[in-house]
């Protein structure tokens, strides 16, 4: 675990100008770093120009941040647009178009000051009306925004000059920080425009580091470096995210060198990647995503709501087994809903191995009991059986169900597994609460909250305690991690949260699964940290000598001239 | 597949409202039937564009793709089908039926992955997937029409060769029964040049039935093939279809749905007027003379 370190605080004043001095510094240096590396190799300076192709399985659909819900949109509108903050590479919050901010009245008010020196893609300045603005379409019902939850504790919107905004809060709500991640829409190209079909949805325009430049559906979408980006230009002249929908062609394209960036299958990552061809031209990475595959068991369910019960198939599951045999080891066991990466998880909670005798002793506790010796366990003449419900279309999930399958046999208990298409697995089996249990994966941020997935409040047809799980007690410390901004105390509140569930097991947590990206070599200057790879794309660059997209260049900028004569 | 636990229960129900699902399956019914009157299938709920404009977006690459390949298919099939049936189980019609059944039999998908590996991957002579190379927009027009035939060379050919199976098959059947006519045996007899005999007197008897396969194959033209457009990216409309179904999109899958009805009717009342070109026996009107 990483030491506490003091800047993740959120204290009443933060981020006034010294520290953004010392982030510069620390910034400058890793700069430096890079340099001195590049140096060696090839040039001094970065160069600019190429092109990053990265491949993606899915097309966006809207390229607004407020109503961009699919990854694929995420990851567009995330180079598009800027948050008022942001996660650095440690996962801490910083500021992003917010030169800094304060949190004051316990948690009550904050308070952002906007960058001075941000334009938006068409040049005009950025100021404080366009977050008022973002503010507005957040909470506008005639906006099909899914993120509006967020601030629905806000009680009123200020702006105070052109460059700061102040948002004050019914109860202090510590998500809030995060919910400001959220990518700010400029308020003079957008005002008047019904959002859900504006035209400006596939031609956005915004603040961040790469400029919108074209959009053709189920085949690419093309950005360009903003030149006059607020940090400084990205030297990786051209991104283009290339939609290859099928898993084999997107391998094969990787095998040409066709494609710069994808995300790899545990299986292509362990077995596949391993050509003389992709060793020498691409780099493999591995980093702990935010999310946790787990068991769900209908708690309403009186088998399941025997703690003996769910304590036993905790010991009987065998998780580093699925993690070796599913994830071919690119994951880690989970104990409870965090990675071991983040501050919320409790190192003191041991991860429980694979014992089966105990888990039968548990079972026999709880009355269960193989007493007509055809190798099932009952109670009160009931064989112990019962069907996991999972999704079609996820091999790793379907085979994990077949190794849980075979670990509760040895047991005594008879699983049946039933793979089942999305849409009505959720809606009548999930909303309906026709399950026993589920295996599923919640991807999370990384604020720890969890209060929609396991307060008891959150348990109405659609919500995410589908499990029914209530403990006055986590009850009470979700609230508590809710309200409060220290993140010290948010600590411990959490830790407790991680021991109680690891304890009382309403999930059995299986695995956190890895993100394994594949880049090609000629990148430089990629760092890995606990947030991936992709936090500094504006400092990647490659040396002259490798440009891979060069004649693209020379003819564009031919065209440009020629545009502007 | 996952949840978002960040999206409410009232924003979901919010979102139903706005997209008009709240209301009961017969008034959206009512209201789709409405819209449909004057052509509008209104928004897609993925992207908020109408669905027309999705429509002419995707068609133009399906509609290529189709008519390429159906061209590909008759320009081959029908002498493939006319000389296995001038010497019916003779070697060559043998080995042309063996051919093409093994385009029938081998599955679609792997048979475009093996021609991917082998041409695209190993030899380089022909672009993985995809319709456009990344420079596409700076070509001059000549460039873009190359690049694109370029593209379209391996899935044509793929989806080429798995069709002709079939075509072939209705022609050669059809061409055996025209063959043992007495009209063939006089053209013979009058000394004409076989493959004269073949082609101008037995095919044009023998096209009855396949008239028949082109009208029922014109909603095949825009229908799109799902495994090959996702094999070889293509944005064509049997992705669209099979995205859209994914997605619960129901504006775009009612609108294909119901474009695919119409194209249906219409291609069976185009077979039935090309029967009574390529066969005078046929024509109602003329009979009663």
């Amino acid at each position: 675990m990483r030491p506490p370190n003091p800047k993740g605080h959120l204290r009443a004043v933060l981020f006034g100008r010294s520290q953004s001095l010392l982030c510069l510094i620390v910034f400058l240096s890793a700069l430096h770093a890079s340099r001195a590396q590049a140096e060696n190799s090839a040039s001094a300076v970065p160069s600019k120009g190429d092109a990053l192709v990265e491949a993606s399985i899915g097309d966006a659909s809207r390229l607004l941040p407020i109503l961009a819900s699919d990854s694929s949109s995420g990851e567009i509108v995330g180079l598009v647009f800027n948050g008022l903050l942001k996660y650095n590479e440690r996962l801490e919050i910083v500021g992003d178009l917010a030169q800094n901010w304060q949190v004051t009245d316990s948690g009550l008010t904050l308070t952002f000051s906007l960058r001075p020196d941000v334009r938006w893609h068409d040049g005009k300045p950025l100021n404080a009306q366009d977050v008022r603005f973002t503010y507005e379409r957040l909470i506008d019902p005639a906006v099909a925004t899914p993120f509006s939850s967020a601030y629905e504790l806000v009680d009123s919107f200020e702006v105070l000059d052109e460059r700061t905004v102040r948002v004050r809060y019914r109860e202090p709500f510590a998500p809030a920080l995060e919910s400001w991640m959220m990518g700010i829409i400029p308020q003079h190209l957008l005002a008047g425009e019904d959002l859900n079909t504006t035209g400006f949805l596939r031609h956005p325009i915004g603040t961040g580091p790469y400029r919108f430049k074209r959009w053709k559906s189920g085949e690419l979408i093309e950005l360009t470096a903003n030149e006059d980006y607020f940090e400084h230009t990205p030297y990786i002249s051209r991104y283009l995210y290339r939609i290859i929908p099928d898993q084999a062609t997107l391998f094969l394209e990787l095998l040409t060198g066709n494609i710069d960036l994808a995300g790899l299958s545990p299986l292509q990552y362990d077995r596949q990647t391993d050509s003389l061809y992709l060793r020498q031209h691409y780099r493999k990475f591995r980093y702990p995503s935010f999310g946790f595959a787990y068991v769900g068991y209908n708690l309403q369910d009186p088998r399941f709501s025997d703690i003996l019960v769910r304590r036993a198939f905790e010991l009987a599951i065998d998780k580093q087994a699925i993690v070796d045999g599913v994830l071919y080891g690119l994951g880690k066991v989970a104990t409870g809903p965090y990675p071991q990466e983040s501050w919320a998880y409790d190192p003191q909670v041991q991860i429980k191995g694979r014992n089966p005798q105990q888990a039968q002793q548990l079972l026999a506790e709880a009355g269960w009991a193989d007493r007509d010796g055809d190798g099932i366990v009952e109670k009160d003449g009931k064989p112990f059986q019962f069907t996991l419900l999972t999704n079609q279309g996820n091999e790793v999930r379907r085979q994990a169900a077949e190794l849980i399958q075979r670990h509760l046999k040895e047991i005594g208990v008879d699983v049946k597994i039933r793979i089942l298409e999305w849409s009505s697995f959720v809606h009548e089996f999930i909303d309906k609460r026709r399950f026993e249990a589920v295996l599923l994966a919640w991807s999370l941020s990384r604020d720890p909250d969890l209060y929609d997935i396991f307060h008891s409040s959150k348990t109405k047809t659609g919500e995410y305690n589908f499990v029914s799980y209530n403990n006055p007690e986590v009850d009470r410390l979700l609230v508590e991690g809710r309200k409060t901004f220290d993140q010290e105390s948010r600590r411990a509140i959490y830790h407790r949260i991680h021991r109680i569930l690891a304890e009382e097991q309403p999930y059995t947590f299986l695995y956190v699964a890895d993100a394994l990206p594949i880049l090609h070599g000629r990148f430089e200057g990629v760092v890995p940290a606990p947030i991936g790879i992709a936090y500094n794309l504006i400092d990647w660059h490659v040396p002259p000598a490798k440009h891979r997209y060069r004649s693209i260049q020379k003819s564009e900028s031919r065209n440009q001239k020629s545009e502007i004569r | 597949m996952q949840f978002n636990p960040k999206a409410s229960l009232e924003a979901r129900a919010h979102m139903e409202k706005l997209l008009g699902l709240d209301q009961p399956v017969t008034v959206q019914y009512v209201n789709w039937l409405r819209r449909l009157i004057r052509f509008d299938f209104d928004r897609s709920f993925r992207d908020g564009r109408l669905v027309t404009e999705i429509l002419w977006e995707r068609f133009p690459v399906t509609l290529a793709i189709n008519v390429l390949t159906l061209g590909f298919t008759f320009l081959f099939a029908i002498p493939l089908g006319v000389l296995a049936a001038v010497k019916p189980k003779g070697l060559f019609d043998r080995a042309t039926t063996f051919l093409v059944f093994v385009g029938y039999s081998i599955p679609g998908f792997w048979l475009a992955l093996l021609g991917i590996t082998f041409f695209g991957v190993h030899l380089r002579v022909l672009p993985v997937s995809g319709l456009h190379a990344l420079d596409y927009e700076v070509l001059p027009w000549i460039g873009r029409l190359g690049d694109l035939l370029w593209h379209l060379i391996l899935p044509v050919g793929v989806m080429t060769f798995i069709s002709l199976a079939g075509l072939s098959r209705y022609v050669r059947s059809s061409m055996v029964n025209v063959l043992r006519q007495d009209y063939i045996r006089t053209a013979y007899a009058k000394g004409l040049k076989p493959w004269r005999i073949w082609f101008c007197h037995g095919l044009r008897n023998a096209l009855l039935p396949i008239v028949t396969i082109v009208g029922l194959s014109l909603p095949d033209l825009i229908a799109g093939s799902v495994v090959m457009e996702t094999v070889f990216s293509l944005p064509g409309m049997g992705r669209l279809f099979y995205d859209a179904v994914m997605a619960r999109d129901q504006n775009v899958v009612m609108a294909l749905v119901t474009i695919g009805a119409f194209l249906t009717l219409i291609g069976n009342l185009l077979a039935d007027l090309a029967y009574a070109w390529a066969d005078p026996r046929i024509r109602v009107g003329e009979s009663q003379r």
